[in-house]
């Protein structure tokens, strides 16, 4: 048997596929809160972002290559369309950024403005046109183990590498990056120095929506083409994708393997279906898909708690001044 | 230029004209969304007033959509008064659903027969699970300090599974597999008839779990406002430091706290078996998203569980409302688009109690006027 | 633009002219028609009592905060400062009283931060490069830190040099301290007074802001004395009398607090004692090691020390809050067992934190919930798991009465309280429940000198009635001015016990610095 149709190839090669629109997200919301400001809006935003990215795939004609551009790119700014709504009540109007935060989630989410859009502009009912395959790089597809896994994957997953290069380079590399971890840590210090608070905060929310929405249209446009009404088709992955950044101790390169971790664990109930390998288990709970389901959000409460024990006492890097509005003029 | 500047009083009529002020942005701000997908602004309000309220049975389906939304927004409000953001009243609501369910099917099974008796015995054994599901993230936030916000969503996740799981694929104690519809569709088994809740009133019908709920929230406003427990509660929501620092016990206080939340939500739960599906059914509960609404009640009301039961009356109208009227004119998701809306509004007019708006105009010496004659001197 | 104007002080236009400077906040003006004129060359001290709006007005120069009113001119420039960043491209800098780093970062990336014309205008940040010009404007200014350390690692006085390479790196002409002497040890003081001097002879200007009289004398050229946010004049040092200026500062005559002189009759009994106490830091190093010492009833033991010896965590190790890693705690004979608050409160040890407003007071609640806060478990004001809401207020309101507390009623939260009533609600609270002993921590900073003696008025009383009052502080004078004894705090360890009566501040001071090892 060929060593690419084992289980453990395919499970790896999903996994990076799976992994993807997380890791967009959590690069988006770990620039947020490098910023200061935590943003639980990311599950709308993804969501609003993949019904906006397919919608264009739907009404603009043309080669793939420009549409599906085009589509990531009204994706990107329909997430920062979103992140605009929080960055303005959080920054501007001193809201709360949680409760701000869960409200962007239930307006931009399945019950709210995505599930609106679908049904107005009837996305459920069109089938997928234009969707991003994958590209077999300098034909090396069939090498053992590497070749699915890494060199026969989207535009979506080799521009998720860049972008994770960018971001580390970006934070530890540049004054920009200087300026916004100042930002996040010590606002009345940054304020002082002359540093924006304001604007650096809006600009990384904003760009954290756009991240989001494009880890958004990954699904509708990449791992299961299409709209679907309801939530199911982000389905939680926005909430793991903020627990993401804590594990990654809000480091840019971190977010990489734990996005593939958790992409593994998305993918492999699909994988073990088609594998047929749950009809040899014996009969019971654990033939259930059920359980191979709810395994990324039991095992992202495990990893949770582990990091928060053994890491109780020291800085995790999470940026001091997250959560915190800043207020200069008060006495 | 505008400045903000803290209020140091708030005078009373800012609690009224903040809220008014803020629905009436909303209401124009839906307004603008009504009008750019090309509907009638003024005949759509109109619609929604008379079918979530005024219109013939309206509002005895209003109360039907509010119950829920009650008991998820007072779970919701008790949490987040102490800062504890307990986002997990959606899975606690599914699980005290299984167990009110198991407990009524095991009394039906013992041949019991008397109503007050099962509506005791659901609220308990609902409440008793749906405060289980809570302790998840209560103890782990007690103990290992996690984050409660996110363990109590993905264990959201967790419970929707489980609920599925014992209804579709397996042969579960809750799954009819007897009955021939059961064999064909995964269905749960149907409660025995005295576990159906009565109903109050004719004209208008107010389901016994509503006055259970309002039941709850009076009790929970006592609590708050009048005991010990709740004046602890207070100072740990202000400042855990402080309350540390005065000798209260802030890590019993969250295990108390989930737990009570997660009752509410559980009983929610029994409620819903008990007064409206009298099955256990995963697809309806979790298409609901009941836990998630009730976060915008608790919001809305600012966490005052006496305005959580007017709140839910008004959001339970507006969801009756939207799948009355669900169709070509009122497409779904508008109501969540509405309740969001209202919410931010809500959000960002909670500004204009905490700061006063001051326009001021900077008095600045005409330029070259002073700085010439009097550098002179 | 001009950059140096000239040689030091002979320049006939000064580098700062403030003119009918108002600034309000809500409930408080602090600053109406204030004039202010500072020369090229020159150290101009800015004096003024806590409150006197002395802070406000640099923040205005700064550009932090907008003026209602007035104009400011900088060499003979007028300008308007929209933000921080203007200030700063003008060429003045601000040393803040809490300064203004960020922890985490380096030396060399806090000096940076916020450049946009030298080094910091390049897209890339090219670490090695600022950490040379750093360590080279380190030497010349004798302002010796090491460039990579990150901030979070240095003691106050090396991030108190950070602060003033920041201004240095930017070339300010304009360099404002605040308070700056507050942290450092009486010889660190005077360094820095020697750096402050070397950078007035450069031409640049220095504004020195003190509540102190004794500095001011020693370092300014001019002083301009702010009272209740208004000017009240603006004299030349050299003329100045600590008691001239104390006249001025305050608008009346002041007696000064007299250090004790003779020794006070004790009881023999001991209230405290503590025995081989070692308390872990919040970054896993013990910040108090192996401390031991007793206080006896009626006795006021003052604990001396560079902020961030340990003095934080002994007081809070003492009150409960923080567990105690090795040794014992004694109050009243009885050993407690460490970490718990509730054992400690109930073991009669009362507490007044240095941050009130955040631990010891629930800022949002209203001053009836603050006064009852730990209280509100026993008999007077429970019945079983009822409140006694009744009898909670009229507790407040005997309080507020007793201990002068300005409030608009029971009902306000204290977060609207001013700094001296938010500590009297505080003393008033610990006092009502007769505790044998008093940990106070900072009790007047940031207090006008109306509610410093009141405050420490009632710490007197409260000796005077027999509870055994351990205090520490940062101020010198205070500690001299009420303790019987003094222990000197380093690096977690006391370095020395003093009789207030016979001790000079240079001892003191040496002490503080580490005493051999500085």
């Amino acid at each position: 048997m060929n060593i690419n149709d084992t289980l453990l190839v395919i499970v790896l090669a999903q996994a990076v596929l799976y992994g993807t629109p997380l890791l967009f997200a959590a690069l988006g919301e770990l620039l947020a809160e490098r910023s200061g400001v935590l943003n639980l809006g990311v599950e709308g935003m993804m969501l609003f972002g993949a019904a906006v990215g397919y919608w264009v795939t739907q009404e603009v004609h043309g080669g793939d290559p420009e549409v599906l551009a085009l589509a990531v790119l009204a994706a990107g700014i329909s997430g920062a369309a979103m992140a605009a709504i929080h960055a303005f009540l959080t920054i501007t109007m001193r809201a709360s950024q949680i409760v701000s935060g869960l409200a962007l989630t239930i307006f931009a989410g399945g019950l709210g403005l995505s599930a609106y859009f679908g049904t107005e502009l009837n996305l459920a009912d069109e089938p997928s046109t234009h969707h991003f395959g994958s590209i077999d790089v300098l034909g090396l597809k069939d090498v053992p183990v590497l070749g699915p896994v890494l060199l026969h994957q989207s535009v979506l997953v080799y521009a998720s590498w860049v972008l994770t290069l960018a971001v580390a380079l970006y934070l530890t590399r540049t004054r920009w990056g200087l300026n916004v971890r100042a930002v996040g840590e010590a606002p009345a210090s940054a304020d002082a120095m002359g540093i924006g608070v304001a604007t650096y905060r809006y600009v990384h929310v904003l760009v954290g929506g756009a991240l989001a929405g494009i880890g958004g249209a990954c699904y509708s446009l990449s791992i299961t083409p299409g709209w679907v009404a309801g939530d199911t088709l982000v389905n939680g992955a926005g909430w793991i994708a903020i627990a993401l950044v804590i594990f990654s101790f809000w480091r840019a390169e971190l977010c990489l393997t734990g996005a593939y971790l958790f992409g593994a664990l998305a993918a492999l109930p699909f994988a073990l279906q088609a594998k047929g390998t749950l009809d040899r288990l014996p009969a019971g709970a654990l033939r259930a898909p059920e359980l191979y389901q709810a395994l990324p959000y039991a095992l992202t409460v495990v990893v949770l708690v582990v990091i928060s024990t053994a890491f109780a006492k020291r800085r995790l890097g999470a940026p001091a001044a997250l959560g915190v509005p800043y207020v200069r003029e008060e006495r | 230029m505008i400045r903000l500047e803290r209020r140091l009083d708030r005078p009373w009529w800012l609690n009224v004209a903040v809220p008014a002020g803020s629905l009436a942005v909303a209401l124009a701000i839906m307004g603008v969304v009504l009008l750019a997908s090309g509907h009638a602004v003024w005949s759509t309000y109109r619609q929604l007033w008379e079918a979530g309220f005024t219109g013939n049975g309206a509002f005895s389906a209003t109360l039907i959509s509010a119950t829920p939304i009650l008991f998820t927004g007072l779970a919701a409000a008790v949490a987040f008064r102490m800062q504890l953001f307990n986002i997990g009243a959606e899975g606690q609501l599914y699980f005290g659903a299984v167990g009110a369910s198991w407990i009524a099917l095991q009394l039906g099974g013992h041949g019991a027969t008397s109503t007050p008796l099962y509506v005791v015995a659901m609220c308990l054994g609902g409440g008793l699970l749906g405060a289980f599901w809570a302790l998840v993230p209560g103890v782990l936030r007690a103990f290992a300090h996690t984050n409660e916000i996110l363990t109590s969503l993905m264990l959201n996740y967790v419970a929707g599974y489980f609920l599925t799981y014992l209804i579709f694929d397996s042969s579960s104690y809750w799954r009819d597999i007897s009955s021939l519809s059961g064999q064909t569709f995964p269905q749960g088994k149907p409660m025995p008839s005295g576990a159906e809740w009565p109903t109050i009133g004719t004209s208008v019908v107010v389901p016994l779990g509503f006055l259970v709920g309002l039941a709850v929230a009076a009790g929970a406003w006592f609590l708050y406002s009048r005991t010990r427990f709740g004046f602890e509660v207070s100072v740990i929501a202000d400042s855990p430091r402080a309350a540390r620092y005065a000798g209260m016990r802030t890590r019993r206080k969250i295990l108390a706290v989930m737990a009570l939340s997660g009752l509410i939500a559980g009983i929610g739960g029994a409620s819903q078996i008990g007064d409206f599906t009298h099955t256990l059914d995963p697809t309806g509960l979790q298409a609901a998203a009941f836990g998630y609404t009730g976060i915008v009640v608790a919001a809305l009301a600012r966490y005052n569980p006496i305005a959580v039961c007017f709140v839910a009356v008004l959001i339970g109208g507006l969801q009756n409302a939207g799948f009355t009227l669900q169709g070509v004119d009122f497409p779904s998701g508008l109501v969540g688009v509405m309740q969001g809306i209202i919410l931010f509004c809500a959000l960002g007019g909670e500004l204009f109690l905490r700061y006063r708006l001051r326009i001021t105009r900077r008095a600045r010496p005409q330029a070259g006027s002073t700085p010439a004659t009097e550098a002179a001197s | 633009m001009e950059r140096g104007a000239g040689p030091a002080g002979a320049s006939p236009v000064p580098a700062v002219r403030m003119t009918g400077i108002g600034k309000r906040f809500p409930g408080v003006v602090a600053n109406e028609g204030v004039d202010f004129e500072a020369a090229a060359g020159e150290v101009h001290a800015l004096l003024g009592e806590n409150g006197a709006g002395k802070t406000t007005l640099s923040n205005i120069l700064t550009g932090l905060y907008r003026p209602d009113e007035g104009s400011i001119e900088l060499y003979g420039e007028p300008v308007d400062f929209h933000s921080p960043r203007d200030a700063l491209d003008a060429g003045i800098c601000m040393v803040h009283q809490h300064f203004r780093l960020v922890e985490p970062f380096t030396v060399a990336e806090n000096v940076v931060l916020g450049d946009h014309r030298g080094e910091g205008r390049r897209f890339l940040v090219h670490p090695a490069s600022t950490e040379r010009r750093v360590a080279e404007l380190g030497k010349q200014y004798g302002l010796a830190v090491h460039p990579r350390a990150r901030i979070w690692q240095l003691s106050v006085g090396e991030q108190q040099r950070v602060e003033i390479l920041k201004a240095l790196y930017r070339d300010a002409r304009i360099l404002i301290m605040d308070e700056p002497t507050a942290v450092l040890t009486p010889q660190e003081a005077d360094a820095l007074f020697g750096t402050l001097r070397a950078m007035a002879e450069e031409g640049k200007t220095v504004v020195f802001i003190s509540h102190k009289l004794h500095e001011v004398k020693a370092v300014a050229d001019r002083v301009t004395v702010l009272r209740a946010g208004r000017k009240v004049e603006t004299v030349t040092a050299a003329d100045a009398t600590p008691h001239s200026l104390a006249a001025l500062m305050v608008g009346r005559e002041i007696a000064e607090s007299q250090p004790l002189e003779q020794a006070r009759d004790l009881s023999e009994v001991r209230a405290l004692e503590v025995d081989g106490l070692t308390v872990p830091g919040d970054r896993g190093r013990s910040a108090v090691r192996d401390v031991t010492f007793s206080i006896r009833e009626g006795e006021i033991v003052g604990v001396a020390g560079v902020a961030g010896n340990g003095q934080r965590e002994l007081a809070e190790a003492l009150s409960g809050m923080r567990s105690p890693s090795f040794g014992t705690i004694r109050v009243g004979g009885r050993v407690l067992r460490g970490g718990d608050p509730r054992e400690a409160i109930r073991a009669g040890i009362a507490h007044v934190p240095e941050d009130r407003l955040g631990t010891g007071l629930a800022p949002s609640l209203s001053v009836t919930s603050n006064a009852v806060m730990k209280t509100y478990r026993t008999r007077s004001f429970s019945r079983g798991p009822l409140l006694a809401l009744r009898r909670m207020r009229e507790a407040a309101l005997r309080i507020i009465q007793r201990y002068d507390v300005k409030t608009p009623g029971p009902a306000t939260p204290v977060r609207n309280l001013s700094g001296g009533n938010i500590q009297k609600l505080v003393l008033g609270r610990e006092f009502e429940d007769d505790p044998l002993v008093l940990i106070v921590a900072q009790p007047t900073r940031g207090l006008d000198v109306g509610a410093i003696e009141t405050v420490h008025s009632y710490l007197r009383e409260a000796a005077g009635r027999g509870v055994a009052i351990l205090l520490v502080s940062e101020d010198l004078d205070e500690i001299r001015a009420l303790a019987d004894r003094i222990l000197v705090v380093y690096e977690g360890e006391i370095v020395g016990e003093l009789r207030t009566e016979t001790a000079t501040i240079e001892e003191i001071g040496f002490l503080m610095a580490g005493g051999e090892n500085a």
